[in-house]
């Protein structure tokens, strides 16, 4: 479970975020919505502790971020969150001199102290449920897109979080893989995970996504669940961006 | 285009027939004569006069002008290194040595000598406190410093001293005072000029073991030797010699013996050999051994280097790359300092200019050390380079998945950087190698100072060099194949690790 309570942010002396407050309940799948530039990628690496926030607070389970912290506290906390959020990018950054299975392992062994036989285990079985079972030992860049997106996954999976950020995660998909991962990201959900996606394919997000939150210029213009904010949009921003989604 | 191309030649060509004109007018208003010697640390022979730096001065400058008139010619100067005089000479890049040149049997074999015009002894020189050294022979177990290539060297090394050879008499005498070298042995005219007034120092017994000064000439110049041994009959008996040597100080008994030979028959000119303090052959088991001593010294040098730069640059290039504004304002002023003025400017200064701040490093420290310093600058380069080259996603993944900063640049940036910075890291380090010639600067007996000093005493630039040269090559190649073969195993293990899971599957 997320909540959001007027967060800024700002890069040399432009607003990006302007105060959103949101929530995001346990289980569920938000999906974020608006054109670029709008801050929806912002908002997500503000999320996972990547950009520091000047207003507000972030909360996650019982991991409190609030801007006004002190560096070092702060920091502890941007350490204490990212072991709640895992994070899927959308050009997903595979480290390219690890194998797939030392992809996965690599935080867990490391960062958790799990020992390697017991994370290579545990990898394993990502990869078997992601059907990668037979990638472990390649390289990622022998990989093809789909495969790459499921180690990162994978990889993200392995450090047990409970919310699960994804940016733009059909970008590099073609339509029948975007559905199987519809069906994925569906699966995270009913399996316990909290999941907020962003994405510019509206198509995607319906049937994905529980609720919908749609940003314009920093802001939130308009948030609610997903059938009803596609059947009666309040806004007009908000119709105006659906009319041409379509 | 071509038009341009054209008016070029045409100025081209009238310059050449300018420069050709006035060439063959001077060569017919006086011949000249051209004479070489070193002027660095060169007093009281030749040397830039300390009130007017650009006019040479010295008791050989005015016996040149002396001899010239005598001869009818214009003298010219040739500024040349004491070390490499006499394969200059017979190069042709002048007529003739004048620079206290000794009639040594090995310089025999490759020139011609006048007839000697100046009788030296040696001086050995302690410091002040000494009460160790009184004599030559009291030196076998210390070191000597001396001029490279001088009676004084070859004395040396045929009683079997150790020594150290010089570039000029100052850097001898500065070694000595700074405790890097027990004694200095040098002709008693340097050591007048360099080593008397100095309150440090103190002569070690009287002067000793007796020399000549000779003119030295190329091989089958006998009508310039005829003319200048004619001519300086005409000074000694004139007077002028004499004149001058009183000028400077220089006129003893020694002196006047010889002008008394003048009037001895011939064969008294042959008594010159009397005086030969050497008949040292070239013996090639003793130079490929000395060879071999100077390649260990060369890679000792390389490798000790190496190790300051390779951990001394990471830093630099961290902090440079992460480091608050003032850690990055010291790295770049370290970096662009080292980069910017020359490795053999820098040694001269840490050999010669620390002492003052009472850091006084043996050569081949100072060598190492300072090759070290300097290639850390750029080995911080090739760290940055590769650094900045690892994509920000990379540390952005390593984040998200909770790892510190020290662990993303451990387990994550550094292997990829590592594999990037692998190749300019290996072009550094064989450049690395070939570098450490310049310690030849501050008297360390590295491998091209072995060549030059070998070489000097042979003659044998050609085959030395091709000697040398294997050397060097023994010495990179097979770091560059190890390196080579590193990147390949680095390339290979993603393959292969593919084509077995490829396989396993």
């Amino acid at each position: 479970m997320i909540q959001v309570a007027g967060l800024t942010k700002r890069a040399g002396g432009t607003q990006i975020l302007r105060g959103l407050n949101f929530e995001v309940a346990p289980q569920t799948v938000l999906g974020i919505i608006g054109a670029s530039g709008s801050g929806k990628t912002t908002l997500l690496r503000c999320l996972n502790g990547l950009e520091r926030i000047d207003g507000g607070a972030i909360e996650c389970d019982d991991v409190r971020l609030a801007a006004e912290l002190a560096p070092a506290d702060y920091q502890r906390r941007v350490r204490a969150l990212r072991r709640k959020v895992g994070t899927v990018f959308q050009h997903l950054h595979l480290f390219p001199h690890l194998s797939v299975l030392d992809n996965i392992i690599e935080a867990p062994v490391h960062v958790l102290r799990v020992p390697r036989t017991e994370a290579e285990a545990r990898a394993l079985e990502l990869l078997e449920a992601l059907g990668l079972r037979s990638a472990a030992g390649r390289f990622p860049e022998s990989l093809s897109g789909g495969e790459q997106q499921r180690v990162a996954i994978a990889r993200a999976l392995a450090m047990r979080p409970s919310v699960l950020l994804f940016d733009e995660p059909t970008s590099a998909l073609d339509p029948r893989r975007s559905a199987e991962m519809r069906a994925l990201l569906r699966r995270f959900a009913a399996e316990g995970h909290t999941l907020v996606v962003v994405s510019h394919a509206l198509s995607f997000l319906i049937g994905l996504a529980d609720s919908l939150l749609y940003m314009e210029g920093g802001e939130i213009v308009e948030r609610g669940p997903t059938d009803q904010l596609l059947a009666a949009p309040q806004d007009a921003r908000t119709r105006d961006f659906l009319q041409q989604a379509k | 285009m071509t038009k341009s191309i054209r008016c070029l030649c045409g100025a081209l060509a009238a310059l050449l027939l300018l420069t050709l004109a006035t060439g063959s007018v001077r060569a017919q208003e006086q011949p000249v004569l051209r004479w070489g010697a070193d002027p660095s640390g060169g007093a009281p022979y030749v040397f830039a006069d300390p009130a007017r730096p650009d006019e040479y001065i010295g008791y050989e400058k005015e016996m040149v002008d002396a001899l010239a008139a005598a001869m009818g010619r214009r003298p010219e100067f040739v500024p040349t290194d004491w070390e490499t005089i006499v394969s200059t000479l017979q190069r042709g890049s002048f007529d003739v040595i004048i620079n206290g040149l000794e009639p040594t049997a090995d310089r025999a074999r490759q020139i011609n000598f006048s007839k000697p015009y100046y009788i030296f002894q040696l001086q050995l020189t302690v410091r002040r406190e000494d009460e160790r050294i009184h004599t030559l022979a009291d030196c076998r177990q210390r070191t000597v410093g001396t001029l490279g290539n001088t009676a004084a060297s070859r004395l040396l090394a045929q009683e079997a001293i150790p020594f150290r050879s010089y570039a000029d008499p100052v850097g001898a005498y500065r070694d000595l005072e700074l405790r890097r070298i027990d004694a200095v042995l040098m002709d008693v005219p340097m050591e007048m000029y360099y080593a008397r007034q100095n309150p440090r120092l103190k002569p070690a017994g009287a002067p000793f073991q007796r020399g000549t000064y000779v003119v030295g000439l190329r091989k089958g110049d006998d009508a310039l030797k005829a003319q200048v041994d004619a001519a300086i009959d005409k000074i000694m008996r004139d007077g002028t010699l004499e004149r001058i040597l009183r000028k400077w100080n220089l006129w003893d008994d020694a002196q006047a013996e010889l002008r008394a030979q003048l009037e001895a028959p011939p064969s008294a000119s042959n008594s010159n050999t009397a005086f030969d303090l050497t008949n040292a052959t070239f013996n090639w088991p003793e130079a490929i051994l000395r060879l071999t001593r100077a390649a260990c010294v060369t890679v000792l040098l390389a490798f000790g280097a190496m190790l300051i730069a390779l951990a001394l640059g990471m830093p630099l290039a961290l902090g440079q790359l992460k480091g608050a504004k003032w850690v990055q304002s010291i790295c770049t002023l370290y970096i662009e300092f080292f980069r910017g003025t020359p490795v053999l400017v820098q040694l001269l200064f840490l050999y010669f200019g620390l002492p003052a701040l009472g850091i006084a490093l043996p050569g081949w420290l100072t060598a190492l050390v300072g090759l070290g310093l300097n290639y850390a600058a750029y080995e911080s380069q090739v760290y940055r380079a590769a650094l900045e080259a690892i994509p920000r996603g990379q540390w952005e993944a390593s984040y998200s998945l909770g790892m510190t900063p020290v662990l993303a640049f451990r387990r994550i940036i550094l292997p990829q950087a590592f594999r990037i910075a692998l190749p300019p890291m290996t072009n550094d380090f064989v450049s690395l190698f070939k570098d450490t010639s310049v310690a030849f600067a501050i008297s360390v007996w590295e491998l091209a100072t072995a060549y030059r000093e070998l070489a000097n005493a042979t003659g044998q630039f050609m085959l030395l060099g091709v000697i040398v040269s294997a050397f060097y090559l023994l010495m990179s190649l097979p770091m560059a194949h190890l390196a080579r073969r590193l990147e390949r195993r680095l390339q290979r293990r993603q393959t292969v690790a593919a084509v077995q899971a490829e396989v396993a599957a």
